[in-house]
């Protein structure tokens, strides 16, 4: 790392400490101390949850399941489905991380039945988002649709420019963290927003990424990557990360999908974007977000709408309206503006 | 100790008493603060998607600014803190990236070399007060006060960098709780999202899920809860109401910054630490005050 350690070598990105570790031992959440805790024969006590529809009410069933050594959800539920629940409904198929049908959610966190390591103590419950056909099993149909809906292919109309066409890793780099998606649907189940329902019209991490695949390939024409961003809804991500923690193929989705397609939606569609171009705008002119500014930008007179609420911050000053309608600047605005530069970013 | 600090924007407009409170208790504790006033905001989620380059500037230079006085990175928002450690992890791996983000800065001679460490105020007072010294401080511990922690998202996601666990498994403010004397209760929220980033063109939805939240608190039997971080914060507390029209029921949960509730086990009056500035009226924790002849020295 030439260019980067002139004196002594940089701060390793995490440095050492437990402040963010902490409770991760007494929690045993690694799969060797998940293992050393439970001896072949040692029965696991095992909920779950089971229903003939959406409609019908769910019940938890427990099950009394022998560990056996190395033992996987997926190996659970297949006792049960031999040795006392012949009518389990639940899907599976590759056994090994390839074909996403497996996900389910135990002790409340979703996870591949075949990737998983059993717990003393679990309960197993279908994803959530999406209606339940049977005990385990959930209808595909809703995301399906949404995947489909946003035509995640490639569109283009100008000829190549040579074969094989040049392309490099580094251009690809965003797309084919995308590639590795199995479409389990645990980040659907996981996303917060699209367990909001229709609240907003946010298409979801699983389609995005899904999306993603083609949307970030340089080689997709503009216009066809402009028409399937209009219809994600993609500014309503509220960044939590919870897709992450639960995908079984480790992609990046906030950081490597969800924020490119951001990127190309606010070049390509940037009505989309006009939230993230005010905070800029008001960073690059002030140094720092001035909330009032921020909101009306934003929500226009519709701001203004909720006037007990506007007394209401006003008489604890939490907000400066002086300060916001003057467009009084903080010390930080001239290096905001040098760096960001007073224009616009807006195309 | 010394750090230098960086309080962000919430920290010095909406939610100003989540600065002051940082500075009596840092203080307190011993540590020293040197406050980063020309630092600007790191770029929330927005930048950071339409306009990379300008991101990685912004918070670059405040850990240029940083190391240029040799100290630490001390800061006080979730947000903040994951902007700042992708920057740097950006910045440590990517040599193009680091050379044009010095270039951008060279015009102020600022110039970073990747030895800045960063830690959230929750890390440093388990990772540099620690618990034995921050046990001896504690002059007026909060017997008996049940307290629902809110981790909020990025201080512990996403998993697998930065050192974050999964982040169930956090303790770190439970842990703190309980060494202030709190009772820590259990409750599905912990580790949950506020909304906050997209509550400036669509509350709704922050509303929707942190009322859950709330909800869930109280049920666990909280008396109020604690954030780490003022956005989540300025959800909790500031749409409280809203909350509370939506689910049709009073909540009426104060919700305490950190540096709050370590100021109160601390000694340290709620009105030193400015808990009246808050939208939820916390009266309930008057009890838990310091008696003047321990508050006030």
């Amino acid at each position: 790392m030439t260019s980067v350690s002139p004196g002594d070598a940089p701060v390793p990105v995490f440095p050492p400490g437990d402040g963010r570790r902490l409770g991760q031992a007494e929690q045993h959440d690694t799969l060797a101390a998940r293992n050393s805790r439970l001896t072949p024969g040692e029965l696991l006590t095992v909920k779950v949850r089971r229903s003939e529809a959406p409609e019908g009410g769910a019940v938890c069933q427990e099950f009394q399941v022998p560990y056996q050594k190395w033992m996987r959800v997926l190996d659970a539920l297949n006792w049960i489905a031999e040795n006392a629940a012949p009518d389990l409904a639940f899907r599976w198929f590759c056994g090994s991380k390839m074909c996403g049908t497996c996900a389910v959610r135990i002790n409340g966190r979703e996870v591949l039945a075949c990737w998983e390591a059993v717990e003393p103590n679990m309960v197993i419950e279908p994803l959530r988002n999406l209606p339940v056909i049977r005990d385990l099993v959930v209808d595909r149909t809703r995301y399906e649709d949404k995947v489909a809906s946003l035509e995640p292919w490639i569109e283009r109309r100008e000829a190549y420019v040579q074969f094989p066409e040049p392309l490099t890793h580094k251009q690809m780099k965003d797309a084919s963290k995308a590639l590795d998606c199995i479409s389990c649907m645990c980040c659907y189940s996981a996303c917060p927003v699209i367990g909001l329902g229709n609240l907003t019209d946010f298409a979801g991490p699983g389609p995005l990424v899904q999306l993603g695949q083609t949307a970030l390939d340089p080689r997709n024409s503009p216009e066809k990557v402009r028409r399937s961003l209009e219809l994600t809804g993609i500014f309503n991500c509220v960044s939590c990360y919870k897709c992450e923690e639960v995908c079984p193929a480790s992609i990046p989705i906030v950081s490597r999908i969800i924020e490119p397609l951001k990127a190309k939606a606010a070049l390509l569609v940037p009505e989309m974007a006009k939230h993230s171009f005010a905070l800029r705008d008001i960073v690059a002119s002030r140094g720092r977000v001035d909330p009032g500014e921020l909101v009306l930008r934003v929500q226009g007179l519709r701001a203004l709408g909720n006037l007990r609420r506007i007394l209401r911050l006003f008489a604890r000053g939490k907000i400066d309206p002086i300060r916001t309608l003057l467009g009084i600047k903080t010390n930080a605005a001239g290096a905001a503006g040098r760096i960001l530069g007073n224009k616009t970013g807006k195309p | 100790m010394k750090f230098a600090y960086y309080p962000g924007c919430s920290a010095r407009s909406t939610c100003a008493e989540l600065n002051d409170a940082t500075h009596l208790v840092a203080s307190k504790l011993g540590l020293d603060l040197m406050q980063l006033d020309s630092a600007t905001c790191t770029g929330a989620r927005e930048l950071r998607a339409i306009d990379p380059a300008g991101f990685y500037a912004l918070n670059v230079r405040i850990l240029a600014l940083a190391e240029s006085h040799g100290l630490p990175l001390m800061t006080i928002c979730n947000t903040c803190t994951l902007n700042v450690l992708d920057a740097h992890a950006a910045f440590v791996s990517d040599p193009e990236l680091a050379a044009s983000v010095n270039a951008r800065l060279a015009g102020e001679n600022l110039h970073y070399s990747g030895r800045t460490k960063i830690s959230h105020f929750l890390w440093v007072l388990h990772e540099d007060i620690g618990e034995r010294r921050l046990r001896q401080q504690v002059v007026n511990p909060l017997a008996g006060l049940t307290v629902a922690a809110f981790y909020g998202c990025h201080i512990t996601r996403p998993p697998g960098r930065y050192g974050f666990v999964d982040s169930r498994n956090n303790r770190a403010l439970e842990r703190l709780a309980e060494i202030l004397g709190c009772l820590p209760i259990e409750y599905s929220g912990r580790t949950e999202c506020c909304g906050f980033h997209t509550a400036a063109h669509d509350e709704r939805v922050a509303i929707k899920l942190t009322g859950q939240h709330v909800l869930a608190a109280k049920a666990g039997g909280a008396t109020a809860m604690v954030t780490p971080c003022p956005l989540c914060h300025t959800v909790l507390d500031s749409f409280q109401p809203e909350m509370e029209k939506d689910i049709d029921q009073k909540l009426d949960m104060p919700i305490l910054h950190l540096p709050q509730l370590v100021g109160l086990a601390l000694g340290l009056s709620p009105e030193q630490l400015k808990i009246d500035r808050h939208m939820v009226p916390a009266g309930v924790l008057d009890g838990y005050a310091a008696t003047a002849s321990t508050g006030l020295k």
